[in-house]
């Protein structure tokens, strides 16, 4: 078995590296692939806390880096999913602790067992982001319809361009806010594509379910109810090769809206 | 402490608070319990505690057990609860009002690492992060392992070698220099001691702390903390809060259930201290109440 390397980055921090990459690596997981998450924000990691596994962190890459473990022994099964685990950063540590050739190891050691490697990188181009491309041979650049997230995933796909090991990368617009889009009060799915020139690979709409499920420590993905939830499934999907169309969000959405108004008109009638 | 029938002090200091179990479910004759009784509580430490008896099979007619509790009030102690399988000693022990229990309830059940076992899947996902090894099995059966540990007679049965070395052990860390720091530790921040460790103020999720000798936390304990670091096993981890994400001590770990496993600290002005220490390769965690 040979798995894909998918790191998952952005540049600027706060656009949901970590509830993609939890969200996506759990949807993977779901549809049978076995997954492994490397964590690789050292010093300020988060995507276990998202995955509800905090408890259970025993080892962390930089323990199997500093031959404390094997790297067996350093994978956290996730608590549901048997098909997932987690590869811990260290939160005692900072980013120097690990270097690109030592994380690129790690990769090609875990492509041998799993279908999927997602590497969630931390926020900036500094060392952290290096050694979080290092071992991947796929990217999804994740950001929002604001200015300077969209400025941040320019640089990032600069970079990433830059790196031969990157055959390819796409796009994940998260927090998508239809009814400001049609006000014109936010930039368009069709705006960012535009200036990014890059492919999507999935729209997320802004979701309140995302803070319940962080805090939770549940991926919104177990969620099938929750819009987020199966935007992210849909990107799965798309990862795996499946043509599926991306959802209208307006639609969605107007239907609420559509309640609201029949509402607010019974409201004025009865003034 | 547990002190068996023959008068040899064991292990387990604070077992039953203010008080101590006494095994006489060995025992053949009355006056045989007497005897030892009477010798027990001839011990200073043993003065105006509580005390358990337990009886197994022992048959005590209402007579018996009279003589027996003026005999132990008699010494300024007194007879809390006794345990007993035998039909006649409960009805005994009923007239006279004396409590009966079950030993299982004598150790308060902490409600750390306690749980039951969710699902296999959990008990799945835990054998793979902690290896298979017998502990973990223990852990997520802890119920039946206290059980276990009543019906056992292996209260008596400890080698003594073993009991020197648990000494030694004990006395360690009052030899041990302590770190004393005040302030918050905070996510990240990693404090290591050679010795005991002492720490006025919180210790944050995230953050870790690790200690050769006993920890204690003037707070709410959050992080992670690792006391006997190089193998004392009796080292202890006391805190004013016990929310800790991780507990080692020596070689043993415990993990928060996953059902307290929230981000969220609930700040609270009502303490109750706790204590966690090892109990079989196991950790247990007690409340430390006044009674």
């Amino acid at each position: 078995m040979s798995g894909r390397v998918i790191v998952i980055t952005s540049g600027k921090g706060g656009v949901g590296k970590t509830t993609a990459s939890a969200n996506i690596g759990t949807a993977l997981a779901k549809a049978g692939n076995k997954v492994v998450m490397i964590d690789t924000d050292i010093g300020l990691r988060n995507l276990d806390l998202l995955l509800g596994l905090e408890n259970r962190i025993v080892y962390t890459i930089v323990d199997v880096v500093e031959e404390r473990c094997k790297l067996k022994q350093a994978l956290v099964k996730d608590k549901k999913n048997p098909n997932l685990c987690l590869l811990a950063a260290a939160q005692t540590r900072d980013k120097s602790a690990v270097t690109e050739e030592q994380l690129k190891d790690i990769c090609e050691k875990l492509k041998k067992d799993y279908d999927f490697i997602l590497v969630d990188c931390p926020a900036g181009i500094e060392q952290g982001f290096q050694n979080a491309v290092a071992g991947a041979t796929e990217a999804i650049v994740v950001t929002t319809p604001e200015m300077s997230a969209v400025r941040d995933a320019d640089r990032i796909i600069g970079l990433l361009e830059a790196k031969e090991e990157i055959e390819s990368y796409r796009l994940l617009l998260n927090r998508v806010r239809p009814n400001l889009i049609k006000s014109k009060d936010m930039m368009s799915v069709e705006d960012v594509v535009e200036i990014l020139s890059a492919d999507l690979i999935g729209i997320i709409p802004e979701d309140t379910g995302i803070i319940t499920s962080t805090n939770k420590g549940e991926p919104i993905v177990n969620d099938e109810k929750s819009l987020a939830g199966r935007a992210y499934t849909n990107v799965a999907k798309r990862i795996m090769g499946e043509e599926v169309e991306f959802m209208n969000l307006e639609e969605e959405t107007s239907v609420v809206a559509k309640v609201k108004k029949f509402f607010k008109g019974l409201m004025v009638k009865e003034k | 402490m547990i002190i068996n029938h023959d008068g040899r002090e064991k292990m387990e200091k604070g077992y039953i608070e203010n008080g101590f179990i006494v095994d006489f479910s060995n025992a053949r004759k009355t006056s045989e319990i007497i005897y030892e009784l009477s010798r027990i509580l001839d011990i200073p430490e043993a003065q105006n505690k509580q005390v358990c008896l337990k009886l197994g099979n022992v048959s005590l007619t209402q007579p018996e057990l009279t003589s027996i509790k003026a005999l132990v009030e008699s010494m300024d102690s007194k007879i809390e609860f006794i345990s007993t399988n035998s039909p006649e000693t409960i009805d005994s022990a009923r007239a006279l009002s004396i409590e009966i229990s079950e030993l299982e309830n004598v150790m308060e059940a902490p409600d750390f690492e306690m749980e039951p076992a969710v699902s296999p899947e959990v008990e799945n996902a835990l054998d793979k992060i902690f290896g298979d090894n017998d502990f973990d099995k223990e852990e997520d059966e802890p119920q039946k392992q206290v059980k276990e540990i009543d019906a056992s007679q292996g209260f008596i049965e400890e080698e003594e070698d073993d009991d020197e070395e648990t000494v030694l052990m004990k006395s360690e860390a009052e030899k041990l220099p302590t770190l004393y720091i005040k302030r918050t530790i905070r996510s990240g921040q990693s404090i290591t001691s050679d010795g005991n460790l002492v720490i006025i103020g919180d210790v944050n999720p995230g953050a870790e702390i690790i200690a050769k000798g006993d920890i204690t936390v003037w707070g709410i304990l959050g992080g992670i903390a690792h006391a006997g670091a190089e193998g004392n096993t009796q080292a202890r981890i006391r805190a004013l809060k016990m929310n800790a994400i991780q507990l080692r001590i020596a070689e043993v770990f415990a993990r928060r259930p996953d059902g307290i496993n929230t981000p969220f600290v609930q700040k609270t002005n009502e303490f109750i201290p706790e204590e966690a220490k090892t109990y079989k390769k196991n950790i247990i965690i007690n409340k430390l109440t006044e009674n």
